[in-house]
């Protein structure tokens, strides 16, 4: 154990004070604004729910300063018990073996039952090990999904597209000539490169999508299929069925709710806020579409947002007292709570069922989307990737596709440029885990 | 020297003493540990690491997004450092000048130093965003599609003039007191040997600011290298995207944001090299010709 | 330019009349330029978060001005409660404050011992020190948090201030300052038998006020608005700061939610406000010194 600081001798004395003999631990996190209202309440209702242990949550900044303030504090040794990384940090965090415990061993340790198969299933894998154990729990867990404005979509006499050929060929010439833009989207790298990986059936990564190590796994983005869909995109825009308005998330939600747009690429998450705003249209949400010309078979997505991990050096005290908070936050009504008050779906089905019992979905359908569509057929491309220096490669993509919309680039040489720069970091990651 | 100064031998080093320690404990040795991390390749968690020698140099060497940014940098340093120090120098000569109002002027310009540069950041926002930003209206009404996060000349522009928005007053502060430190003697003798205002300026009063105004340099260079870090995050929503970047967002991107920790410290070796090599050119030449009076 | 000083004596009134227009209208110009946006960001904290969202500052002042002035300054945003707006508002000030005197202190004792004593490595130790220039906490971060952490400085306002210290800025500009300073003053207070420390204390420093006052302002200012050390070094609740506390109202993931803007931007007009009455109110005070000076 490291020896005693300051801090922990604080603390100690602190706890001795106490009437009762309570284990704190605490839980950084990077959820500021409402959502981190909802942590709070979370939090305060374990603390309520029992008196054998406390847990603080902490606000770190974003998800990239949460993580970094983490990693900075377990070399130190002053780590939180719980830990909030995202979903590009996955590999960060999981290549770091000994710096977290395997959230499934810690259950199983101190003696609570865990079936993999008590979680939707496009939930399971993301943050698991290539044996696909468990290492992190998902928290904020969402799915890109298509939301659509009814109005727009009735006035230009068309459904929701199935497939991208459909938008192509049916929905977006009719939006336009209803005077729409046919669609926009948040996030580039999420929705039309991992998950399109994922709905499209087709690897992302060598080395099983990463997952069987970092050394000499390759990205698989420069395909036929993905460069097609990019073309087929800048070829919209020329036409005036889509529009991109930057790489901030917000910018291109904004003209979805200003009634500007009639299909706009989200987050299943994005439902809390779209609800919030008394939009003057009525929306719904629906399935990402596919390439006919791809895959006959479309497969499930899986999630994005971020999970919570157990960081290891902690006491088997401690370690109880997280185990016990994760059976809590997996717990059906805290899991039904965060759904409802966030959008995030439920990650258990048994949170799940509560939800559909309890009549949630028949007030707010578009809400179940997000589970339906991580609960459709999975395959071997389904379960997520494990890339290091992700964040970077998420960075090179937003570049590298902003540049093709702003026609600094052509459709090849961003590929070739995200093959090469994202490779590159592979390498480089692969040599900081030895 | 110039100084002759006092002679005793301990107090100096009594006196130096707390700021090299504090400068040492949490500059130095960090500093020390960035340079040696920039020869690693290593698990920001502590646990791998692999010694790859020049290797995270001659990465950024080979890279054209690197040098991209460097020149960005550049041009950014440049108009952000004259623009906010010739709008400054501008205000300070009025404010020197009117005798009506002098100090309701001298109130209104300093109310934005005091804004952090991140809220300076989500002012910008609020200024240039994309379906109702004031300025982004105003462009439009000249026919300038602005559209910040889109356009990369677009945003560069907004950062330069947020940068400046926000450092125009404490320029404007120190040229102000640097001119009303100009001794009355000496402005009536220029008002006597030369008539033109502005050569009365240039030849008078300019050479009499250059301290304050060498001083300001600097703190402005600093500025629109480091402390613009806020500005640019914000502005940039947190991501990099197709925008223009600085060196140092650069280096809290792959760093911080990345975890990439040899990578960044490559990084910051390179910026600080660079930064002392123009700190002593500027001295060197710069301060020779400041008469200290 | 036709540009003629008031003082001169008057050529035609006319063009001296222009000229004070022209000085005038350039000003004016100049105050828009600055304040402008924040009169936009004072309207946006009236009305409601949603109205700003749809369609951004506006002419009209609503409602909201007493709500999210309320919120800003009692309601915390934390888990334990004790973040308020007061409470961060207290902390910055202690950073704020802390930092500006450090550095003035440490910053003061150094050039001083670096302009005035004859001294070996007088050179070495300036580079030593103007180094620090180059080189922000932010790019340093990680390895600084492990040292505060070793030193057990992690919540604490010493660990919060102390490595933010470390930078040179404060002894570069009184180096500057002390080398303007005419070099017959020390000569006469040598023959006055004055010693190093009496010189110091009873001569250089009340010499320096407005040198002081106006590092004091620079310094507060800069130690005000620090973001990313604080989020760091400080995970109490009690402990946050206000950049850090609007940062943590206007995070929104993923269209989640609905951001406080009306909040937040009363927060930051509140954070403000410190920091501006400080510069007015040592403006004021400095500028009359500067000219007291000048007899």
């Amino acid at each position: 154990m490291k020896k005693l600081t300051l801090g922990t001798a604080a603390a100690l004395t602190l706890m001795a004070n106490t009437a009762f003999a309570e284990t704190e631990i605490t839980w950084w996190h990077g959820m500021g604004g409402a959502l981190g209202d909802t942590v709070n309440e979370i939090a305060k209702g374990f603390n309520a729910s029992q008196d054998e242990y406390k847990i603080t949550p902490s606000f770190k900044g974003t998800y990239e300063e949460t993580l970094t303030a983490g990693i900075a504090a377990f070399r130190a040794g002053e780590q939180p018990n719980v830990l909030q990384v995202f979903d590009a940090g996955a590999a960060t965090v999981i290549g770091a073996k000994g710096a977290t415990m395997a959230v499934q061993d810690l259950l199983e340790s101190n003696g609570v039952e865990f079936n993999i198969e008590d979680y939707i299933s496009g939930v399971r894998y993301f943050y698991a090990d290539a044996d696909g154990k468990m290492i992190g729990m998902p928290f904020n867990s969402s799915s890109p999904v298509m939301y659509y404005n009814v109005q727009a979509l009735e006035k230009a006499g068309v459904t929701p597209p199935k497939t991208w050929e459909e938008f192509q060929t049916v929905t977006a010439p009719a939006l336009k000539d209803a005077g729409y833009v046919a669609m926009t989207q948040s996030h580039l790298p999420w929705v039309f490169v991992e998950n399109f990986m994922s709905r499209n059936d087709m690897p992302f990564a060598t080395n099983d999508n990463g997952y069987n190590g970092a050394e000499g796994t390759k990205i698989l983005t420069n395909t036929p299929e993905l460069k097609a869909h990019f073309t087929a995109m800048a070829d919209w825009k020329e036409k005036g069925y889509f529009e991109w308005f930057g790489t901030g998330w917000g910018d291109n939600q904004t003209p979805f709710e200003e009634g500007k747009v009639g299909i706009w690429f989200g987050s299943s998450g994005s439902f809390g806020g779209l609800s919030k705003q008394d939009l003057p249209f009525d929306f719904s949400a629906t399935y990402l579409p596919y390439w006919e010309s791809v895959t006959t078979e479309p497969k499930q997505t899986f999630i994005g947002g971020a999970a919570l991990f157990a960081m290891a050096g902690k006491s088997d005290e401690e370690n109880k007292a997280t185990t016990e908070f994760f059976k809590y936050l997996t717990s059906p009504e805290v899991q039904y709570m965060w759904h409802r008050e966030t959008g995030y779906v439920p990650i258990t089905t048994a949170a799940y069922d509560m939800a559909k019992a309890d009549g949630h979905y028949d007030r707010f359908p578009a809400a179940e989307v997000g589970i339906q569509q991580l609960s459709l057929e999975a395959s071997e491309n389904t379960r997520g990737y494990r890339m290091g220096f992700y964040v970077q490669i998420r960075d090179v993509m937003n570049r590298e596709f902003g540049r093709i919309f702003t026609g600094e680039t052509s459709v090849d040489d961003a590929f070739n440029a995200i093959e090469k720069e994202a490779n590159e970091l592979l390498a480089r990651f692969a040599k900081t885990q030895n | 020297m110039k100084r002759a100064g006092f002679t005793t031998r301990w107090l100096p080093i009594l006196l130096l003493l707390p700021q090299l320690a504090v400068i040492i404990v949490f500059f130095y040795w960090p500093a020390a540990q960035a340079v040696q991390s920039s020869f690693y390749l290593e698990d920001p968690f502590g646990f791998g690491s692999t010694f790859v020698g020049l290797d995270n140099y001659t990465y950024l060497a080979q890279s054209a997004e690197y040098a991209k940014i460097a020149r960005f940098t550049l041009v950014f340093t440049i108009l952000v450092t004259f623009f906010s120090l010739g709008l400054a120098l501008l205000l300070a000569v009025k404010a020197d000048k009117v005798i009506r109002g002098a100090k309701s002027y001298r109130t209104l310009l300093m109310w934005v130093y005091a804004v952090a540069p991140p809220v300076a950041g989500f002012i910008g926002l609020l200024m240039f965003n994309q379906s109702w930003g004031p300025l982004t209206e105003l462009a439009k009404s000249f026919g300038w599609d602005f559209a910040l996060g889109v356009n990369s000349t677009d945003t560069a522009a907004a950062m330069v003039l947020v940068s400046v928005w926000k450092q125009v007053p404490v320029n404007f502060i120190f040229f102000l007191s640097g001119l009303q430190s100009i001794p009355k003697s000496v402005r009536e003798a220029a008002l006597i040997d030369c008539s033109s205002a502005m050569r009365r300026f240039w030849d008078v009063t300019f050479p009499l600011l250059a301290p304050t105004g060498f001083f300001l340099l600097i703190i402005n260079i600093t500025y629109a290298l480091f402390d613009t870090f806020g500005i640019v995050d914000v502005l940039v929503k947190g991501e990099p995207g197709n925008n223009p970047l600085t060196l140092v967002y650069k280096v809290y991107v792959d760093g911080f944001r990345g975890n990439d920790m040899g990578g960044s410290s490559a990084q910051s070796v390179v910026l600080m090299v660079l930064v002392l090599a123009l700190t002593v050119v500027q001295f060197r030449l710069v301060e020779r010709r400041i008469h200290y009076t | 330019m036709t540009d003629i000083t008031p003082n001169q004596p008057p050529l035609a009134k006319r063009s001296l009349k222009w000229s004070t227009v022209m000085d005038h209208t350039v000003l004016i110009l100049g105050s828009l330029f600055l304040l402008v946006p924040l009169l936009m960001v004072l309207q946006t904290t009236s009305t409601p978060d949603l109205e700003t969202i749809k369609n951004g500052p506006g002419l009209a002042i609503g409602d909201q001005l007493d709500d999210n002035f309320m919120a800003a300054m009692f309601k915390a945003s934390g888990f334990s409660g004790e973040n308020t707006g007061m409470r961060m508002l207290m902390n910055s000030m202690i950073l704020g404050i802390g930092f500006a005197i450090g550095k003035i202190v440490l910053g003061m004792m150094a050039a001083y011992a670096l302009v005035y004593f004859r001294l070996r490595f007088a050179t070495f130790a300036f580079w030593l020190i103007f180094t620090t220039l180059l080189l922000p906490l932010e790019v340093r971060i990680l390895p600084s948090y492990e040292i505060a952490q070793k030193l057990g400085l992690l919540n604490t306002y010493t660990g919060l201030i102390v490595p933010l210290i470390a930078s040179a800025t404060a002894t570069f500009f009184f180096r500057q300052y002390f080398r303007s300073i005419p070099e017959e003053l020390v000569e006469a207070a040598r023959i006055d038998g004055a010693g190093p420390v009496k010189f110091f204390i009873d001569i250089l420093v009340p010499l320096s006020q407005t040198m002081i006052a106006a590092m004091f302002i620079i310094m507060f200012v800069y130690g005000w608005n620090q973001y990313l050390w604080p989020t760091m070094v400080t995970t109490d609740e009690d402990m946050y700061t206000l950049v850090r506390g609007i940062k943590q109202l206007t995070q929104d993931l993923e269209g989640t939610s609905i951001p406080e803007y009306g909040r937040a931007n009363m927060l930051a007009l509140i954070a403000i406000l410190p920091p501006v009455l400080i510069v007015i109110f040592f403006q004021s005070w400095f500028v009359k010194g500067l000219t007291e000076s000048d007899k």
